[in-house]
């Protein structure tokens, strides 16, 4: 593939994205992008959505169904808000502090949830549902059912958000690593390796229980950098997610997943993600310039929507595009 | 579906029997705990024994109807949506003309309309059935809430009169009712080549496709028996409790997951697939739980209650999948 279609295919999506949404806001008298505030929403919010990409895809892609995501996500955070602030007690410095205390917490939780789908050698499918089920009866059991507020409410988190910087900072060490650790890794060829072919790669020597272990404590971490963006940014944590009341999470990172993945055919997967999030996050801040007109129901149905017709468009390309070139042939002919 | 080879298949064909009654026979002593438990309590049985049936019926049909699409090696999370858009426009239609009959028209027209949109949809674009059931959970609740947050007002609910299903709010009907669902499907699914087939597709669809079966056929007959479930689900769910609220069955989706898997039978589907596993993995699940928050009483029981649940499911699965490890590790 020429380096021109890759630039082209890479950037197809994200630019045409940004253009229909900038002309419909431009059209009702507005910009996608409207002050430096929404800016700051728009890269938090790319931040989001991206690790969550990531994280959903890393099982995802080995066949490994994690309904556990939200929960790792939330109660990571609780953590990370009780410690930090048992230290400080919000003062300056409560955000970094309470970011590395909620990644750690992050990726015991994933290691919690890895070592108990290795050693029960059940479909990661159940063994997520009863993984769910705990972290979120720990979480209530942990926050009484309540809201986390008084925690995370201070001038160190809502600084940490209020500038676009640290959100960036966040996109490029966790891309960088990514890229790092499943593409230049022994690690990660082996990743690869399992993906593609679980029993071949088994056969020949590769170690799969760690392999797969060290893959939930990623996805662990992740949500837990997940978890602390969102307290800093809703100003809250919702200990009171029971019966599965975590799992919305995962259903955001869909859409986004199959979009990186699609641009991964002319790039990388995990510069797909970004560039997926990037797009999910113009939309989100179009929501936010009709934030009148457009009631959070008729986003959810928005991208649900838009997550079927994209799949439809995925999984029946070659039929549109075969119907489209003889079409071609026939007019010319 | 299985991946990888079988690495041992112990215990023969007695331990394999032990192991297909363990489910009924953890329904057995959940039943008699609880009901030693609250009579130790001193509180009525009879009224805990109502609740029971009311919260377990609901889940038992709706997962009976939802066998039928696990058995192809599918599953679909928007059930618990479905439910509550079929009782909303049961409620809407009610409202409009009402009539019970019309009502009932709406909700089961309504439920086998949305169960056959997300089949038609997977089967017609070749989307995968589980992607489309995510965009219809969030479609429909958010319709619901959009629905009842509109015309419910300050209530945060929509309702239908509480004498109009009064009469129908009694054990002999909800049993009879839940008898009917259970024969039928058991019928289609045991003694029907149809039923057979669905399980064939469920363990091996490479296999089933050479042989000629037609998966869209079978998903098209899946989807509508879970609709049918749906259906008698939302209805159930406006006998006992005659409003609907943006949270109505909003946890019937997951749970289904989970009765299916306590009734004994694999998520994956296939061969082993048992059309019982709902009814008695349902009323197993809801006995746990109402078990456990008798005796987890206190201001954090909620989440005791969800943790010991969690971990006493990963036990039975585990026990209950022992003749079925693989050396892989399964996916």
């Amino acid at each position: 593939m020429s380096t021109a279609k890759k630039v082209t295919g890479t950037l197809a999506i994200p630019l045409l994205t940004a253009l229909v949404l900038e002309c419909i806001c431009v059209m009702n008298g507005n910009h996608v992008i409207t002050n430096l505030k929404s800016f700051n929403n728009f890269v938090v919010y790319t931040a989001i959505v991206m690790i969550t990409t990531m994280a959903l895809s890393i099982n995802l892609n080995s066949g490994r169904f994690d309904f556990s995501l939200g929960s790792i996500a939330a109660l990571s955070a609780v953590t990370g808000a009780k410690i930090s602030y048992a230290m400080l007690h919000g003062a300056s410095g409560s955000a970094p502090v309470m970011l590395l205390i909620t990644v750690l917490a992050g990726a015991l939780l994933g290691l919690v949830s890895g070592l108990i789908y290795v050693a029960l050698r059940l479909p990661p499918i159940i063994t997520s549902l009863g993984v769910t089920l705990i972290f979120e009866g720990v979480l209530y059991t942990f926050t009484g059912g309540k809201y986390v507020m008084a925690e995370v409410q201070n001038a160190s988190m809502s600084g940490f958000v209020g500038t676009w910087v640290n959100a960036a900072i966040l996109i490029v060490v966790i891309l960088l690593a990514m890229i790092l650790i499943f593409d230049h890794t022994t690690f990660g060829y082996n990743y690869n390796a399992l993906k593609n072919g679980q029993k071949v790669a088994v056969n020949t020597g590769i170690r799969e229980v760690p392999n797969a272990v060290l893959c939930y404590v990623i996805c662990g971490a992740l949500m837990g950098v997940v978890g602390f963006l969102n307290a800093a940014r809703n100003t809250n944590i919702n200990g009171g997610q029971l019966n599965f009341g975590s799992i919305s999470i995962m259903f955001t990172a869909f859409l986004p997943m199959f979009i990186g993945t699609y641009i991964s055919r002319f790039s990388s997967d995990k510069l797909g993600f970004l560039l997926a999030a990037v797009c999910m996050s113009l939309l989100n801040s179009t929501f936010a310039v009709f934030s009148n007109a457009i009631t959070a129901s008729v986003q959810s149905i928005i991208n649900a929507v838009l997550l079927v017709v994209f799949l439809i468009y995925l999984n029946n390309e070659q039929l549109l595009v075969g119907t489209f070139m003889n079409r071609g042939q026939k007019v010319k002919a | 579906m299985e991946t990888g080879t079988l690495k041992k298949k112990s215990g023969g064909t007695a331990g394999r029997h032990l192991v297909d009654l363990l489910p009924f026979l953890a329904l057995a002593v959940l039943f008699a705990l609880f009901c030693a438990i609250v009579k130790g309590k001193g509180y009525r049985l009879d009224i805990y024994l109502k609740t029971i049936f009311n919260q377990g019926v609901v889940l038992a049909v709706v997962a009976t109807g939802a066998i039928f699409i696990y058995t192809l090696g599918s599953f679909d999370i928007s059930l618990g949506a479905s439910t509550l858009f079929a009782a909303t426009m049961g409620v809407l239609t009610y409202n409009a003309t009402e009539s019970l009959p019309l009502m009932l028209l709406a909700i089961f027209g309504t439920a086998i309309a949305c169960s056959l949109f997300s089949s038609a949809l997977a089967s017609a674009f070749h989307i995968p059935a589980f992607v489309t059931t995510v965009a219809m959970l969030s479609v429909l609740s958010a319709v619901s809430a959009q629905i009842i947050t509109t015309r419910g007002g300050s209530l945060g609910g929509i309702g239908i009169p509480k004498p109009v299903v009064k009469p129908l709010d009694n054990p002999p009907f909800k049993i009879a009712l839940l008898a009917a669902f259970f024969l039928l499907c058991f019928f289609v699914f045991q003694l029907t080549k149809a039923g057979r087939r669905q399980k064939f597709i469920g363990g091996n669809l490479v296999c089933a496709r050479l042989t000629g079966i037609s998966y869209n056929k079978y998903a098209i007959l899946a989807f509508t028996m879970a609709g049918i479930g749906v259906g008698l689900g939302a209805f159930l769910t406006l006998v006992y409790t005659p409003s609907v609220t943006a949270t109505t069955a909003s946890g019937i989706g997951m749970s289904i997951f989970v009765a299916i898997v306590f009734g004994g039978m694999p998520i994956s589907g296939g061969a082993r697939s048992r059309i019982h596993a709902a009814l008695v993995g349902g009323f197993s699940y809801i006995l746990l739980n109402n078990i456990l928050e008798l005796v987890l009483e206190g201001g954090s029981a909620y989440g005791l209650t969800q943790i010991v649940s969690a971990v006493f499911f990963l036990a039975v699965v585990y026990v209950t999948s022992m003749n079925y490890r693989t050396a892989l590790l399964p996916r």
